[in-house]
């Protein structure tokens, strides 16, 4: 308020100045006063606990302010108006920077908005353009037969069976027709003396096609050894012509095992 | 040894002072210059490396309004320094007319816990905690800006504000947990 006083006073009449001035006076002259108080009271406070000390003296401001009541600032209307001019003046000012201040924050909103809704609009496209998607898919899957995949595959396995049973009874009648088992065309072919002789070891011998069974199952069920041992149930000349069209081989050390050729 | 008081001496016309305690001197006058410019009332900078004030400018001295204590926090002896110089001032300061202002808070080399300790600090003492940049001019803008609204209001330049009023609703609290081991 003083401050107020000492610069509107170059322009106000002399009687609202003196006025002014006394009341600046009074006012420093209370300032005065209370500060003389103040330092007298100071020598007989000593340092309590902060908080205590904080709570006492807000609870004395509360009081005060509780207390206080408003009062004209001068009775003279010329310093009133000038005061008022100045404090609205002030006023506008601020309220203008106010004004400036929400009008970037709105143009900068509006901003945001406009790309936010550019966004919003491409990825309503994008949602269209995969519900298509999906579309296109069902209506493709609807179009289809039920399980066309599943029958294809399984006339598929039919048809490999059918050729793998050809190929095995083909293979079969091969065996039959050139590599009879050992002793069904003994007794056509050889001659009597050689009977004799083989008829006692030759009881159990086994035909090609089981020697050949034989060698595949060691090969699959225990690939880490696939040699198989040659008994008496092997007939020798089948165990050579095995080796000899590289059909077989021995193993290295052991001249009695016998593998099946690592076929690729 | 002398407690500064906060109303030995009588306030001047449309003034407001204010000390700015750093032990550093570094961000001291960079601060100091930007308050001055302030035209809506007459600012008047006093600088120290720490308190108590020597004895002999008490004749001229100013009232002090408000007294900043600036820490560095990269460095451990900023905050000691503040901290020893805290015992010189009077009791009736720590009702508003004292604010802490860090600096460095951002670098990466600072303990946590040395920031936990400004601001355990600053609870105690019910003072308000600001964070400022140093090393931009548009951080020392915004520093003093930050300090010369609580100088204004401190030096009673505002009316229907006071010191104690505002830092009822500024100072700094400590989260209760602040204790417990995070977990980052």
């Amino acid at each position: 308020m003083m401050a107020e006083g000492g610069q509107a006073a170059a322009e106000l009449s002399e009687a609202a100045q003196s006025e002014l001035m006394d009341q600046c006076e009074d006012q420093f002259a209370q300032l005065e006063k209370l500060q003389n108080e103040i330092i007298l009271f100071d020598f007989c406070e000593n340092p309590q606990d902060q908080a205590v000390n904080r709570l006492m003296a807000t609870e004395a401001e509360l009081k005060q302010w509780l207390t206080v009541e408003p009062k004209l600032l001068a009775s003279n209307s010329e310093v009133l108006l000038k005061a008022g001019k100045e404090e609205m003046l002030k006023l506008c000012s601020e309220l203008e920077m106010v004004v400036s201040c929400h009008e970037a924050k709105r143009d900068k909103l509006r901003e945001t908005k406009e790309l936010e809704q550019k966004w919003l609009e491409e990825k309503k496209q994008a949602l269209i353009a995969a519900n298509d998607h999906v579309d296109r898919l069902q209506m493709e899957k609807g179009k289809l037969p039920g399980h066309s995949v599943l029958h294809d595959t399984k006339a598929k396995i039919q048809k490999m069976k059918v050729y793998q049973e050809r190929l095995m009874e083909c293979l079969g009648d091969i065996l039959e027709k050139h590599v009879p088992c050992p002793h069904q065309n003994e007794p056509s072919t050889n001659k009597k003396k050689k009977k004799n002789i083989t008829q006692e070891l030759d009881e159990d011998l086994i035909s090609l096609n089981e020697i050949l069974e034989l060698l595949m199952n060691k090969v699959l069920n225990t690939p880490h050894d696939p040699y198989v041992t040659i008994d008496n149930t092997f007939w020798p000349p089948y165990v050579e012509l095995l080796l000899r069209y590289g059909i077989a081989v021995r193993h290295h050390e052991n001249n009695f095992k016998i593998r099946l050729e690592t076929f690729c | 040894m002398s407690l500064l008081k906060p109303f030995s001496k009588l306030p001047g016309l449309c003034t407001a002072n204010i000390l700015l305690v750093e032990s550093e001197e570094q961000f001291q006058q960079s601060l100091a210059d930007a308050l001055v410019e302030e035209t809506a009332v007459t600012v008047n900078v006093r600088l120290a490396k720490s308190l108590p004030l020597p004895m002999e400018n008490e004749e001229s001295r100013p009232r002090i309004d408000l007294v900043v204590f600036i820490i560095n926090l990269t460095s451990e002896l900023s905050f000691q320094s503040a901290e020893a110089s805290l015992k010189y001032l009077d009791p009736g300061y720590f009702l508003g007319k004292v604010c802490f202002m860090v600096t460095n808070a951002r670098n990466a080399s600072v303990p946590t816990e040395r920031l936990d300790a400004v601001r355990k600090l600053a609870a105690s003492l019910n003072c308000p905690l600001l964070f400022a940049e140093d090393q931009t001019p548009d951080g020392v803008t915004n520093a003093t800006e930050r300090l010369l609204t609580i100088l204004k209001v401190a030096a009673g330049l505002v009316p229907m504000a006071t010191a104690l009023y505002l830092s009822n609703l500024t100072r700094c609290t400590v989260p209760p947990d602040i204790d417990q081991p995070s977990f980052d």
